[in-house]
Formats: structure tokens, C-alpha cells, sequence
């Protein structure tokens, strides 16, 4: 095991010099008419199926073509591995500034190993990775949790019985965010969590999932935090049709168009903006920035912001 | 004493399923005081009923000794397509369903006509397909879910009719149908002849490739069926609805008694698998037991069944 990376390194640095020898070539033609060089920024996205990450990427296209900076994107399919060599790929094109959206914490850490290494500054976007990148842009998903759990705690005062549904087990954003609603449970002795469970992201498992709930706990339950929009529509769905969506709190994060909706007619009491478009337009500022050899901010933090029916407004323009 | 011994498994596995299923059920109501009520029975049904009408597609299919694994898929393009159609105020409701069966008929079709005109085995040619139907659900969706969607669309598999959950009726009338193909109908012969020994089925004149055509399409409708139930459900069409249902429909398929060697299997058992895997679920979620050990337990579940089924094949 000790011995495979090193020959694969070998192996890459084969390939991509061959590559980059072959791109220089084809560049040179190419630059020999106009001397106005384009930045090119290569992104790689955790995955293209995924509505914020799209959104995400939108404002990076939109905010690349008001910049005339040409944007590349590859979905590595919620693959480390995939991302891994994606970013060995822009290496090997010599792009001037890579954007990741890494798919895990460890797994995508050796593309900002391999980036830095190249001297081509790399930024990550939406989560972070274990090795440091040039620059990060995006929020703490804890934070978003304490947000959504907090507003619960308060609406109840303090007192009373809460289920919580989990994203995949073992992601990012869903231990984040169970480590942010646990952080307020704490200080607040009184909130009991009568139950927890997974609902795998997914609006019909949390909707069954709600429904086999009340059938255990009924008019036990005085709200429901669920880790994201998804799964808390899907609750409020079961719980409208149980007739006790009166009764009951549901929050959860992320303010997908639907969940907004949802504020807006009352049935989800609130839900937690997560500022794609910022995100988006910061990660390619930072990155032309870079590309240009200006300093940047080593972290630039979007916050979330809490959204009931009270500011509903000025998330619905957006 | 050896005999006997077999003789004593072979009859568990034929009723094996039954008396999985009741113990199962029974130490539920002890252990869960909620689990045996009218309400949460409809609610089980309600929650398994997207499975069972893909298990019983898959069921056609495995009993002619193919398989398909692009019923999660349809479920997804179906839903999509049917949700593209269903926003109030622009379609009669009559229009969605229509493109969402119409769409699951096509795609199935498709796998038939690529399976009887080539050699590739269907393992391989819906593997493919799977994989091109997600890619057109995103497609088509712009990777992004399609909601705003009509009542009377939301009705159809949300709603309840005297009390009865829709989707229970539906499941219901399904069986009935599904069962009379399988059993009454020439048809359902030659599905289980093609299956049994398909040089047999051959020689005796009946038309191979017609009749795994009509099944893969059976199996696409049906799974569009699916889908458009679970977009009125959710009242969304998600383009990434129904990833790994497939799994799901072929092991209730196989719990059922249905052999992956094609030739055997019945609705009744298809139908019976698919509830005891949503009777663990909905149990394991009443004792508020971790998902990790669902699958677990499912997955012992499901080698069981085989184990049995294969026994009782090599004492036949």
C-alpha cells in the first residue's frame, strides 16, 4: 500500500507532463492572435443532481460571464475518488484557478494536496476538506443547525418533545448538523428528544418516517427538526394528513423554493437560508483574484440567515 | 432421520413466508403497543404499496427468467413526466397520467426490444437503461424537483376514498389484475413456460421474443404507475425519486418465493414479501431502532428466503 502512491504519483506526473507539453503547444497557437488571455477556472461539483449544488454552480456561471472568465465544470458524482482525478485533469490543462465542491472531508483532501503542489491556486466551496485550501467560501453548517434548534426551543419555551430526522448518516452536513441541534438541546434541559432517525435527505422516506412516528409517540410531539427542507416537507405532509400539523413545530434548513412556499402558507414554521448565490459569486471572485496573484481572504463565512413567514419577503425575490 | 429432516424444512419452505410473516407481526404487537391498530396497518400498507406494484412488474419479468433493474429509473422519468404535466390549471388530469404511463410503457418496451433482438443478457440491458432513465429524469427536470402541482393530481395518490387510502385501492385492483394475468390468462402460461425451460417453450411454438416484450412493458407500466403515485404522494416530482427501488421490488420479489432461475413465483407471494419488508420497517421505526440494523435484518431476511427456496428446489 505504501509503495501504490508514489508509482501512481510517478505515473500522473507522466501523464500530465506529457499532457501539459501537448497543451502548451496548442496554447501558444492560440495566444499567438490576441494577447487578452481569459482566466480559466476549473470546478468540480460534488454532485449536479443535487438542487443548492445547482444552484450554487448557476451563480458561478452567471457571475464568471459577467467577469469574461471562462468556467469548465465536471460533476464527480458525489465521488472522491472521481473529484480526485478531475482536479488532476484541470492540473494537467493548466487551468489558472481550480473551484472544488469536495465531496468528502479526507477523501477529496489529496486534490488541494495536488493543486498547491502545482502552483495553481485552488478554492473550495460549500465544504471544507482536511487539507487547507488558498481560500474557502462558504457557511458553517453547525451554525444553520443551532439556527433552526434555537428558534424550536424558543417557540416552546424551553419545554417540551422533539424528533429529529438525520440526513445520510456519516455526511458532513449531517453530523454537522446534529452536532449543532445536540449543542442547543444542551442548554436547553427541558426539550426532550423522544426520537432520532435517518431519513436519507428524501421527502417520501420522511414522510413515512413521520407517520410510523405518530403512530408511536401521537400527541406527544411538539416539533420536528429535520435536517433538511426534504424531510421536513415531507413531515409537514404526514402530519397534515394526520391533522395534527397545528400542534406540532416543524423546522428544518436550507430554503429550497418549495420550503419557502411552505412558509409562506404556514404549514413549515421555519427554515434556514443557505446563501447559494453568495456562495456561488464569492468562490469566483476569489478565485480570478487568485488567478491574478491578489491576496484574498483565507475564509470567507456566508452566514445563514433564519427564514419564518415574518421575513419571508425579501427571501422570495431571490 | 435424514429424510425426515428434510422433509420437515421443505414444508417450512413452502410456508415458510407465512409463518415468517405472522411471527413477525406477533412479536411486533407485543413489543410495540401501536403497531396492531387499524391506523397504522393502512399506514404499512400505504407506505408498501410503490414497492409491491414494482415487485409485481419485476415479478413478470423474473418468472420469465430475466431481470430488471430499470424500475427505479422509470419511476423517476415517469414522475418527472407525469409532474411536468400536473401543474393546476393547465391539464385535465387525465393528460399527466397518461404521459407518465405512456413514458413507463415506451421505456419498457425499449428494454424488450433490446433484449429479444440482441444476445446482451438483461442483467446488462437494463443495468444500461437504469442508468440512461436517471440521466433523462435529470434531464428533463433540470436536476431540479418540479412541484406546484394540482389537487386533483395530488389527489390520486394521496387522497382517501371512504376512509381507505388511495393507494391502497389502487394496490388492490393492481393485485387482482396482476394475479388473473399470471394465472387465468394464456398469457401468464407462457410467461412461467418461456421461464421454466425456454428451448421447451420454443419448440412448442410459443413467441419468445413477444412474450418478453409484454412483459418488460408490463414491468414499465407499471413502474409508472409507481412513479406517478409517488410524485402525487410527495406532491413533487424529484428527479432523484426511486434510486435504489429496484432492490427493494426484486427482493420482495424473491421473499416472495419467486425464483431468480425464472418459472416459479406468484403475486400473492410478490405481495407478501413487499408487506413484511414494510412491517420490519414500520416495526423497527415504532421500537425506534437504528436504520443501521433495518438493513441487517433485511438483508438475513432476504438470504433466508433463498436459502429455503433453494432447498425446497433441490427436494422437488
Amino acid at each position: 500500500m505504501k509503495q501504490l502512491p508514489v508509482s501512481s504519483l510517478g505515473f500522473t506526473l507522466l501523464i500530465s507532463a506529457l499532457l501539459i507539453g501537448c497543451n502548451q503547444s496548442a496554447s501558444n497557437e492560440k495566444s499567438g492572435g490576441s494577447d487578452g488571455k481569459k482566466i480559466v477556472v476549473g470546478a468540480t461539483m460534488l454532485s449536479m443532481q443535487n438542487e443548492f449544488i445547482v444552484n450554487v454552480h448557476d451563480e458561478m456561471a452567471k457571475k464568471a460571464e459577467a467577469d469574461g472568465v471562462e468556467l469548465i465544470t465536471v460533476d464527480a458524482e458525489r465521488s472522491a475518488l472521481k473529484q480526485v482525478e478531475q482536479v488532476e485533469s484541470f492540473i494537467a490543462q493548466h487551468v489558472d484557478a481550480i473551484i472544488m465542491n469536495p465531496c468528502e472531508v479526507e477523501a477529496s483532501s489529496p486534490a488541494v494536496t495536488k493543486a498547491l503542489a502545482a502552483k495553481i491556486p485552488i478554492i473550495n466551496v460549500n465544504s471544507e476538506t482536511s487539507t487547507k485550501p488558498s481560500a474557502f467560501v462558504g457557511s458553517d453548517d453547525v451554525e444553520s443547525a443551532r439556527i433552526a434548534m434555537k428558534f424550536i426551543a424558543e417557540k416552546l419555551n424551553g419545554k417540551g418533545n422533539i424528533l429529529m430526522m438525520h440526513g445520510y448518516m456519516g455526511q458532513a452536513a449531517q453530523i454537522k448538523r446534529e452536532q449543532g441541534a445536540q449543542e442547543i438541546l444542551k442548554q436547553y434541559p427541558n426539550l426532550k428528544l423522544l426520537a432520532h432517525q435517518t431519513a436519507e435527505w428524501d421527502r417520501a422516506k420522511g414522510m413515512s418516517l413521520m407517520e410510523n412516528w405518530i403512530q408511536s409517540f401521537g400527541s406527544q410531539i411538539n416539533a420536528v427538526f429535520a435536517q433538511n427542507d426534504e424531510m421536513g416537507l415531507g413531515a409537514v405532509k404526514a402530519l397534515t394528513d394526520a391533522g395534527l400539523k397545528d400542534k406540532v413545530l416543524v423546522v428544518s434548513i436550507d430554503a429550497i423554493p418549495d420550503a419557502l412556499q411552505a412558509v409562506k402558507k404556514g404549514s413549515l414554521d421555519a427554515t434556514v437560508f443557505q446563501n447559494a448565490e453568495q456562495q456561488g459569486a464569492k468562490a469566483i471572485e476569489a478565485a480570478v483574484k487568485l488567478a491574478k496573484g491578489q491576496p484574498v481572504e483565507k475564509e470567507t463565512l456566508i452566514p445563514f440567515q433564519l427564514v419564518t413567514k415574518q421575513n419571508l419577503g425579501e427571501f422570495l425575490k431571490q | 432421520m435424514e429424510n425426515s429432516y428434510k422433509e420437515r424444512l421443505r414444508g417450512l419452505g413452502k410456508y415458510g413466508l407465512f409463518i415468517a410473516f405472522f411471527a413477525i407481526c406477533l412479536t411486533l404487537t407485543f413489543l410495540a403497543p401501536t403497531f396492531l391498530t387499524v391506523q397504522n396497518l393502512m399506514i404499512i400498507v400505504t407506505q408498501v404499496s410503490i414497492n409491491a406494484l414494482l415487485a409485481f412488474g419485476v415479478t413478470f419479468v423474473i418468472i420469465t427468467g430475466g431481470i430488471d433493474l430499470s424500475v427505479g429509473s422509470i419511476v423517476a422519468v415517469t414522475g418527472i413526466a407525469a409532474a411536468t404535466f400536473a401543474h393546476p390549471d393547465t391539464y385535465p388530469v387525465i393528460v399527466p397520467i397518461g404521459m407518465g404511463l405512456l413514458a413507463g410503457l415506451a421505456f419498457g418496451a425499449f428494454n424488450g426490444f433490446i433484449i429479444t433482438r440482441s444476445k446482451v443478457p438483461p442483467f446488462i440491458v437494463t443495468l444500461g437503461t437504469m442508468t440512461v432513465g436517471r440521466g433523462l429524469a435529470l434531464i428533463l427536470s433540470k436536476g431540479r424537483p418540479i412541484s406546484n402541482l394540482s389537487d386533483s393530481f395530488n389527489f390520486i395518490g394521496g387522497g382517501k376514498i371512504l376512509g381507505v387510502p388511495t393507494l391502497i385501492l389502487i394496490l388492490i385492483v393492481t393485485f387482482i389484475i396482476c394475479s388473473v394475468i399470471l394465472r387465468k390468462t394464456v398469457l401468464g402460461r407462457y410467461m412461467y413456460a418461456v421461464g421454466g425451460n425456454e428451448q421447451a417453450a420454443r419448440a412448442s411454438g410459443i413467441q419468445l421474443s413477444t412474450v418478453k416484450m409484454v412483459v418488460y412493458a408490463l414491468s414499465g407500466g407499471l413502474a409508472a404507475l409507481a412513479g406517478i403515485l409517488l410524485t402525487s404522494r410527495i406532491t413533487t416530482g424529484q428527479p432523484n425519486a426511486g434510486a435504489g427501488f429496484e432492490l427493494d421490488a426484486i427482493a420482495a420479489a424473491i421473499i416472495g418465493g419467486t425464483s431468480t432461475s425464472g418459472g416459479t413465483g406468484t403475486m400473492t407471494g410478490t405481495l407478501l414479501g413487499a408487506l413484511l419488508i414494510g412491517v420490519i420497517s414500520n416495526g423497527l421505526d415504532l421500537l425506534n431502532v437504528t436504520s443501521y440494523y433495518q438493513q441487517v435484518v433485511m438483508g438475513v431476511i432476504i438470504i433466508g428466503a433463498v436459502v429455503l427456496d433453494s432447498l425446497n428446489q433441490s427436494t422437488r
